[in-house]
């Protein structure tokens, strides 16, 4: 529970930092927290970062999708706070910080780790965004026959 | 409308989504949009640091014209993509004027952000909630939110000055660092890991390094690699930044 109110703080609070709509900043947090809680639940039961990172970039943008729908803005406006929780920065960081204090094996590790999560991330985002395109044009037409 | 007003406005329009840290794709589909609102076929070329347009009438005389556009700057402003977003959705369903069109564009790009005040507690806040999530104690998340609105404080009012945004990171890490080390030092039950990374969290490009494999992954290859490498930047002034601060630390103690 303690952890689902930080996400959301963790989601929220950036959204501000981003200037989004007053009326979306809720919607973002609550995107935020249930991918933070889909990140944790996987990652406690595989015990993969990446996996649990891949599951709940696919949460937070199917989402978004829904959301933007509803609210009739871009889904930018949802995912991009909302995937703040889950996005490598810390472990970005590390790497550098390694490298500075000559650790190379643990900078490696901790430089694929980022490169795999982004990559992870990205690849889910373009899924869903995928399908939901593809659901688009075939409504639209549809609606043209 | 002639073609040099409508591809000004396209530009107009690209260069506002670009510096509120848009996609690129976005921003293509966009200026599509909108040349074609007014009947006016286009190519845009579009990449972190600059926008190609050329465009030419579809029933006119057969010469075309080009514009291009330097982006020097590059944040992350929601509010504004949604604008144009629902600007290029109107001129769609029906077109209006050039002066009507340039005056909206003109008000985007002072459109109200939120107060300084509300910002600076939202970074306060977001370093909390990273802190105590990453397992840090209440007590250190306190600190880090000290720290961050401290370093959040410093980075707007560095923006007057026209330094190099890089300086800028890198100047509130080494801040950061050396804050968390000496608080550590009043009261030894803090972490100064946690706190450190709790009050840098408002700084690292995590999404930066995500949007540029997902530019890559709709077939943006060149502005890929320009956001990666601009991330990495970012990410090595904050880590020179604490590091420095962590060296000094050593050498002191």
């Amino acid at each position: 529970m303690k952890e689902i109110l930080l996400a959301f703080i963790g989601s929220y609070c950036p959204a501000i930092l981003f200037n989004i709509e007053r009326k979306n900043l809720f919607w973002a947090g609550l995107c935020g927290a249930s991918g933070w809680m889909s990140y944790k639940t996987i990652l406690t039961s595989t015990n993969s970062g990446i996996f649990a990172v891949f599951i709940a970039a696919i949460v937070v943008s199917i989402m978004s999708e829904v959301m933007a729908k509803i609210l009739k803005t871009p889904s930018t406006v949802f995912y991009i706070p909302s995937l703040y929780p889950i996005v490598p920065g810390i472990p970005a960081y590390y790497t550098v910080l390694y490298i500075i204090d000559k650790k190379i094996n643990e900078a490696a590790l901790k430089g694929l780790e980022t490169l795999g999560s982004a990559g992870a991330i990205a690849f889910g985002i373009l899924l869903v965004s995928t399908v939901f395109r593809f659901i688009n044009t075939q409504n639209l037409n549809n609606k043209g026959h | 409308m002639e073609v040099k007003e409508v591809l000004n406005i396209a530009l107009l329009s690209g260069e506002i989504l670009l510096t509120s840290g848009s996609e690129i794709y976005r921003v293509e589909d966009t200026i599509d949009r909108i040349c074609s609102a007014y009947g006016i076929e286009c190519e845009a070329f579009v990449t972190p640091t600059g926008i190609i347009i050329s465009g030419w009438a579809i029933n006119g005389p057969n010469e075309s014209m080009s514009l291009v556009k330097r982006i020097r700057n590059r944040t992350i402003n929601l509010h504004n993509i949604e604008l144009i977003n629902t600007f290029s959705r109107e001129l769609q369903e029906s077109t209006m004027s050039y002066d009507q069109a340039l005056n909206k564009l003109n008000d985007m790009k002072k459109a109200p952000y939120f107060p300084f005040v509300t910002r600076l507690v939202a970074a306060g806040f977001t370093s909390f909630a990273y802190t105590v999530l990453f397992k840090g104690t209440i007590i250190d998340g306190i600190f880090a939110a000290v720290i961050s609105m401290l370093i959040y404080s410093i980075l707007e009012n560095m923006k007057r000055f026209n330094f190099s945004q890089y300086f800028g990171i890198f100047f509130c890490s080494l801040t950061a660092g050396l804050i968390s080390i000496a608080a550590s030092h009043l009261i030894s039950s803090l972490i100064v890991n946690s706190i450190i990374v709790g009050s840098i969290m408002i700084l690292v490009p995590g999404l930066a390094i995500t949007n540029g494999i997902r530019d890559a992954l709709h077939g943006d290859i060149l502005s890929s690699q320009a956001r990666v490498v601009e991330a990495l930047i970012v990410v090595t002034s904050i880590g020179v930044g604490v590091g420095i601060s962590l060296i000094l630390m050593k050498y002191w103690m």
